[in-house]
């Protein structure tokens, strides 16, 4: 599924990073309209990948009286309420278009005492960007406080698209070529975390962030903590070794003996396309980024196949599969294409 | 029913001429209502021997919209004047103007916005979407504007002309400019001042309130000029403004002045 990067509501992009933490609750500070349907929709998405866990979002839930004479008592009753339920590590609060009109002090309400650390982030619904802002300001607010603890070689996952159905796999991925050159995931800044996991992201040697447009991200982490970042998950064959040089040279590690492993791997698959050889074939106009599209050519060529403008039409898939284990998805993909009779 | 609302910068006396002009209608035998549109809910005071009366909003705060009944919300002062205030939220919090709109709800689900003449005074100079409500909505159909000479409030007035310019273009908009009532400060050249800004903005000036301190007076013995001291001139000033609105059929949709020319303006007149 293909997320709505730009468009959309700040607290969606916000949700998609609270929800994934495990033992956080979200209070979203609205009416109950802006709760429903998110939590329809991060409810249909755990259902579709067998993962029955509810989304753990409550409402404040404010109506008329509460625009008018202002939401901030709504709002403290509320994570009272979360907080005095138990079970719950940790708070998050968002704002919605309402709240944020009509200019709630959410930072100072979220600054009381309650029992439980409590965590506003900055959406407010339409207000100063769509999704991907969303999604940008959650992981910053989510950033915990420097300690002293000690880096280890390791490595943090920064900015997966939580809502994305390949992302499983892209993790794999990405953790099996870590574990090639030796380096173990120190923690995933969110996906699938808990409290405990993101306070370890100061530990981490480096920071991957899943793509490019985690950039905001990966600086504010290497400004705070002084870790460095790789821009992008690998894409293509070329891409996925400059990943584990890129990596090497980050950590100070030899990592020629991974990268033969690697290159070796990727001509197996080669080979067992060999079929594909001297096909024709054009990318399909919604093809995605230019990342892709780089990445693309080069597994055609490599393929031996050849790019013409009369030639078969193939899918540019998005998300592009990650690394290695992405390039036989993509030769499998298009050799669906070019065997289907039209 | 005639619907006249009051505009102008706060502090400019807005409450004082309605509540003046409301006892002078009531006392003709009108039936007025006057209906203050400020959360500080000062408007009708003067006509209920200096109570503040509960609000339209707090009610809606203590019991929700459903419980409220008329005679909760609608109170009777001097000469029979019905009185409503609308309240709003403690400073700092929450949307008053939010709170105007659902108070007008209120009153209309009420059946409580009837009589021959309602007086609507509404809050200061910032018009937001919740309080240019009752000129929108066709609540106030004839504006007044409140100022003196002095150019802060003039520029309030202009800046009231641009909401009343805007809401009029509209095809369903059907508030008008009546005038201009001129609440004076002793600025020198005043009423000539303000006549000039009420003819530069395609109006008229329909009244001149000159200072007097029977204002203050009558304030401190929380009553109206009119029924304070009915013999003083200054109740015969109101008295006869109050008379000029009841026959003016003016309804002018106003050029606002630039700021530059609102500025000439004001330094032409002072000497
Ligand atoms: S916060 Fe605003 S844009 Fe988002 S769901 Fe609520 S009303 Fe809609």
């Amino acid at each position: 599924m293909n997320s709505p990067l730009e468009g959309g509501c700040t607290l969606t992009g916000a949700l998609s990073v609270t929800t994934e933490i495990e033992g956080a609750v979200t209070v979203i500070h609205g009416p109950a309209g802006c709760a429903h349907h998110n939590f329809s929709l991060f409810h249909a998405l755990c259902a579709g990948r067998d993962d029955p866990v509810l989304p753990a979002i409550v409402s404040t839930d404010l109506s008329e009286s509460d625009i008018i004479f202002g939401g901030e008592e709504s709002l403290e009753r509320t994570i009272r309420e979360v907080a005095a339920a138990g079970n719950c590590s940790l708070v998050c609060v968002l704002q919605t278009c309402v709240s944020g009109a009509i200019g709630d002090d959410v930072d100072s309400v979220c600054g009381e005492d309650y029992g439980v650390p409590v965590v506003p982030i900055p959406t407010a619904g339409f207000l100063g960007g769509g999704f991907h802002d969303g999604h940008v300001r959650a992981l910053l607010s989510l950033v915990p406080p420097a300690r002293g603890g000690k880096k280890t070689i390791s490595a943090n996952i920064v900015g997966e698209k939580t809502l994305e159905f390949e992302r499983e796999a892209h993790y794999g991925e990405v953790s099996r070529l870590l574990s090639a050159i030796g380096v173990p995931v120190c923690t995933r800044f969110v996906c699938r975390s808990s409290v405990e996991g993101i306070s370890r992201l100061p530990q981490g040697a480096v920071n991957i962030l899943r793509d490019p447009s985690m950039v905001a991200v990966g600086e504010h982490l290497e400004a705070e903590f002084g870790t460095p970042y790789v821009s992008s998950f690998p894409l293509g064959p070329s891409g996925t070794i400059c990943f584990l040089e890129e990596l090497g040279e980050i950590l100070s590690l030899d990592v020629s003996t991974a990268v033969a492993g690697e290159e070796a791997r990727q001509e197996r698959i080669f080979w067992e396309f060999r079929h594909l050889r001297g096909e024709r074939i054009r990318f399909g106009e919604a093809s995605g980024h230019a990342d892709s599209l780089g990445a693309c050519r080069e597994i055609a060529e490599a393929a031996g196949m050849a790019i013409h403008p009369s030639g078969r039409q193939v899918p540019v898939p998005d998300p592009f599969p990650v690394g290695t284990g992405g390039i036989r998805k993509v030769l499998s993909l298009w050799r669906r294409a070019c065997r289907a009779r039209v | 029913m005639k619907q006249i609302a009051l505009y102008g910068k706060g502090g400019i006396g807005k409450s004082t001429t309605a509540a003046n002009i409301s006892a002078a209608l009531a006392l003709r035998g009108l039936d007025v209502l006057q209906i203050g549109c400020d959360p500080k809910r000062d408007s009708t005071r003067m006509l209920v021997q200096g109570r503040l009366i509960p609000t339209v909003m707090d009610l809606v705060r203590e019991r929700g919209d459903a419980g409220i009944s008329r005679e909760d919300v609608v109170y009777t002062g001097f000469a029979g004047v019905k009185c409503v205030e609308a309240g709003g939220p403690e400073p700092g919090v929450g949307c008053a103007g939010r709170g105007i709109i659902a108070t007008f709800q209120v009153l209309e689900r009420l059946g409580a916005l009837c009589a021959d003449v309602v007086v609507y005074d509404v809050l200061g100079d910032v018009v937001c979407g919740g309080f240019a409500m009752p000129m929108r909505e066709g609540y106030a159909q004839e504006v007044y504007l409140v100022t003196s000479g002095e150019l802060m409030s003039l520029y309030a007035a202009n800046n009231i002309c641009k909401a009343i310019a805007r809401l009029s273009s509209r095809t369903r908009g059907t508030c008008r400019l009546a005038g201009v009532i001129c609440n004076a400060r002793d600025v020198r050249g005043e009423e000539e001042l303000v006549g000039e800004f009420a003819r530069r903005i395609g109006s008229t000036l329909v009244g001149f309130i000159p200072r007097d301190p029977v204002v203050q007076q009558a304030e401190l013995n929380r009553k109206t000029v009119v029924e304070f001291a009915p013999e003083s001139r200054q109740a015969a000033i109101y008295r006869d403004l109050a008379a000029r609105i009841l026959e003016n059929r003016r309804m002018d949709i106003p050029v606002p002045l630039g700021m530059e020319e609102l500025e000439t303006l004001a330094y032409e007149f002072t000497p």
